[in-house]
């Protein structure tokens, strides 16, 4: 009976939070309707724009000076053809054919996009491509010439080459791979795409819940003391404790539902790649999916929990945000550090560390990969985590002072 | 006198080494309006969260006539805090029903209740408006129903016509009379004598943490000579009141360095705490 009513009051006060959530739209959009968003912008629009502009930068025609006194015919006829206007000038000078001299101002202000300087040099041709890195035009007009320059390079060394009575295939070739590449490779392609989903989901599913638990933690904590709601609350019927779960599972209900969403905005941009051939579904055994949901249950709890903690110690909203914004560096540099580490062979203690168990559980479970000492291991250092943040946030929300606001 | 509902037994309760209150010993009996009267910073809202249970003593308790520690009894008790503590994001009933639903009330039970009392304050046809942009006044009497909504033993009552209109205060005192006619039993903060007056069968008088006096009006004159409320309050608080009582945690060591380096000093060369 007791317990009932202990559950019906913690159910009480997060069914009111969430209701509270739900009627402001800023929050909703913010935290429901960009997770969903995001990476679909991310993988199908921004890609699609970055198309775009590269099929306006190849249309394009860049102009490029020549500076030669005996230029290749053949070579100004590839270039010709390579959406490149040749303007001809004299070389003027002997040597050191890189210095811009005043070639440079003319790069700067953009009258022309590259200067390609070349001079015979006995059996040798001596050239130097000047650009200016930092515009986009000029950029362009160096790759097209370049690739150019290599392919009339390898003609002539294969021409040279057949007067000299060798096989241009084997002198410049003798070792060949024999068969088709790709099916040297034993992982599948789910596998090879579960290996990449790998190296930025985990990263992604850590901020996202910690970023998106930042803005209820502090609206049910320093909010309400802020706002003096939370005195009338305390004389309530109902421990700190069924106080503080009832909090916890509104901010748990929508950082999950959050990041539920982000997931499925993620699977959905997936879906669309898997269709373009850039990346395929990742295969995933029940067993995984299952353990990522464990992961991530124990992340939540013990993040939102540590959240709310910090939270319910400041004063204010505006003094919990900045203790709550730079909090958010503790996610994030173990979260970029887990990218780099090696899983082969990984030791077994690196699962027990805080924050670097749980992405380093998420990349193995993303590559399918079960080992019985690491799961047990972050399975028990997570929940004995998110035990501990749980209790530091009960000691929290026990604290007296809590009912006074700042005025 | 009615039978005793709530007793004080030698509170004290320090925040840190500030003692807000010090040794204070009183009951409150069933049908009484008790006026809690003090300066600012007297101990009147320190009081009222120990018979809340929302502060724990540090010395004594604060029990119940069954014998029962307040803070596991909070169901007879309604408070209405000096902030209101109303979720603007919510209608008024939305805010009622919340606090019904966790003192353990039907909320049929708690709606009728409402109806009744919204009735009398003159808000019933705002229960399904939300609080956001309501004045103080409206502020105040939705706490008010809120804290009656699951019939209450005692209302515990912080400065309630603090800031309000002279209809809104009226309207307030108004109700708590009736509530008192009828039996009910209020404790009701005030630093305001006239109102304590009208208001209450008996007042207490707190000041610099300490009951000074505890009588009906009438008997506070006899204790104190005295032709009016006014003339006894001064006789019996002739020592100077504290500004102040800071509940908070103290600051740590860092924070008072930065505080002080980052405050400017007065004109007059005070340095500000």
């Amino acid at each position: 009976m007791k317990v009932s009513s202990s559950i019906r009051r913690i159910t009480t006060i997060s069914k009111k939070e969430l209701v509270e959530f739900a009627r402001d739209w800023r929050t909703i959009f913010a935290l429901l309707i960009i997770p969903l968003l995001m990476f679909p912008l991310l993988f199908i629009i921004f890609p699609l724009l970055l198309a775009s502009e590269a099929a306006e930068l190849d249309a394009i025609e860049v102009n490029v000076v020549i500076q030669s006194n005996d230029f290749p015919s053949d070579l100004a006829e590839q270039l010709n053809g390579s959406g490149i206007e040749l303007n001809y000038e004299p070389l003027v000078m002997e040597s050191n054919l890189s210095s811009p001299l005043e070639d440079g101002d003319r790069l700067r202000n953009g009258s022309i996009d590259a200067v390609l300087r070349m001079k015979e040099n006995g059996s040798v041709w001596d050239y130097a491509l000047l650009y200016m890195s930092t515009s986009e035009r000029s950029q362009e007009a160096r790759t097209r010439a370049l690739t150019v320059l290599f392919d009339w390079e390898e003609n002539e060394t294969e021409r040279r080459l057949v007067d000299a009575g060798l096989d241009p295939d084997e002198t410049l070739r003798p070792l060949k791979w024999d068969g088709e590449i790709s099916n040297s490779d034993v992982a599948t392609s789910g596998e090879q795409a579960g290996m990449v989903l790998s190296l930025f989901i985990p990263l992604v599913l850590s901020v996202w819940t910690f970023s998106s638990a930042i803005q209820p933690s502090i609206d049910m904590t320093a909010g309400e003391r802020e706002r003096g709601t939370l005195e009338a609350l305390l004389g309530l019927p109902c421990s700190r404790n069924e106080l503080l779960f009832g909090k916890w599972l509104a901010v748990a209900t929508i950082t999950g539902i959050g990041v539920l969403l982000q997931l499925v905005g993620l699977l959905f941009a997936i879906g669309y790649l898997a269709t373009t051939d850039f990346l395929t579904v990742p295969t995933l055994s029940v067993g995984s999916i299952v353990f990522i949901g464990i992961a991530v249950l124990l992340f939540a709890i013990m993040v939102v929990a540590f959240e709310l903690a910090l939270a319910m110690r400041a004063h204010s909203v505006k003094e919990a945000g900045s203790i709550l914004g730079p909090a958010l560096l503790l996610i994030l540099f173990p979260a970029l550090f887990t990218q780099v580490i090696n899983l082969d062979g990984i030791e077994t203690f690196w699962f027990s560390i805080p924050v670097v168990n749980v992405l380093l559980a998420l990349r193995e479970l993303l590559m399918d990969r079960f080992v019985v000492e690491h799961i047990v291991t972050w399975i028990v250092s997570s929940g004995v985590y998110a035990m501990a943040a749980a209790l530091y946030a009960a000691r929290q929300f026990k604290r007296e002072d809590i009912v006074t606001s700042l005025s | 006198m009615g039978v005793e509902l709530l007793r004080v037994e030698g509170v004290t309760k320090s925040f840190g080494h500030i003692e807000a209150l010090a040794d204070v010993s009183l009951s409150i009996n069933e049908g009484e309006i008790v006026g809690l009267v003090g300066s600012n910073g007297a101990g009147k809202t320190t009081l009222l969260r120990l018979l809340a249970g929302v502060y724990t003593p540090t010395d004594g308790k604060v029990v119940l006539s069954d014998g029962s520690k307040v803070e596991d009894a909070r169901h007879r008790l309604g408070v209405v805090p000096e902030s209101t503590g109303l979720y603007s994001r919510l209608t008024a009933w939305e805010n009622i029903r919340y606090h019904s639903r966790l003192y353990g009330t039907p909320d049929e039970e708690s709606w009728n209740r409402t109806l009744f009392f919204a009735d009398r304050l003159d808000i019933k046809e705002s229960l399904g408006r939300h609080t956001k942009g309501f004045s103080r006044g409206m502020r105040q009497k939705t706490a008010l129903l809120r804290a009656l909504a699951h019939a209450p033993d005692i209302l515990l009552l912080d400065e309630p016509t603090a800031g309000l209109d002279v209809t809104s205060a009226r309207t307030v005192r108004s109700l708590v009379q009736q509530l008192g006619e009828t039996g009910g039993t209020v404790v009701y903060s005030t630093h305001q004598l006239a109102e304590a007056e009208a208001v209450c069968s008996r007042i207490i008088i707190i000041h610099n943490g300490e009951v000074r006096a505890d009588g009906t009006p009438s008997g506070l004159l006899e204790q104190t000579s005295t032709a009016n409320l006014e003339e006894a309050y001064v006789s019996l608080t002739t020592d100077k009141a504290r500004t102040r009582v800071v509940t908070d945690k103290p600051l740590s060591k860092l924070a008072k360095w930065w505080q002080k380096l980052s405050t400017p000093k007065t004109p007059g060369g005070d340095e500000s705490e």
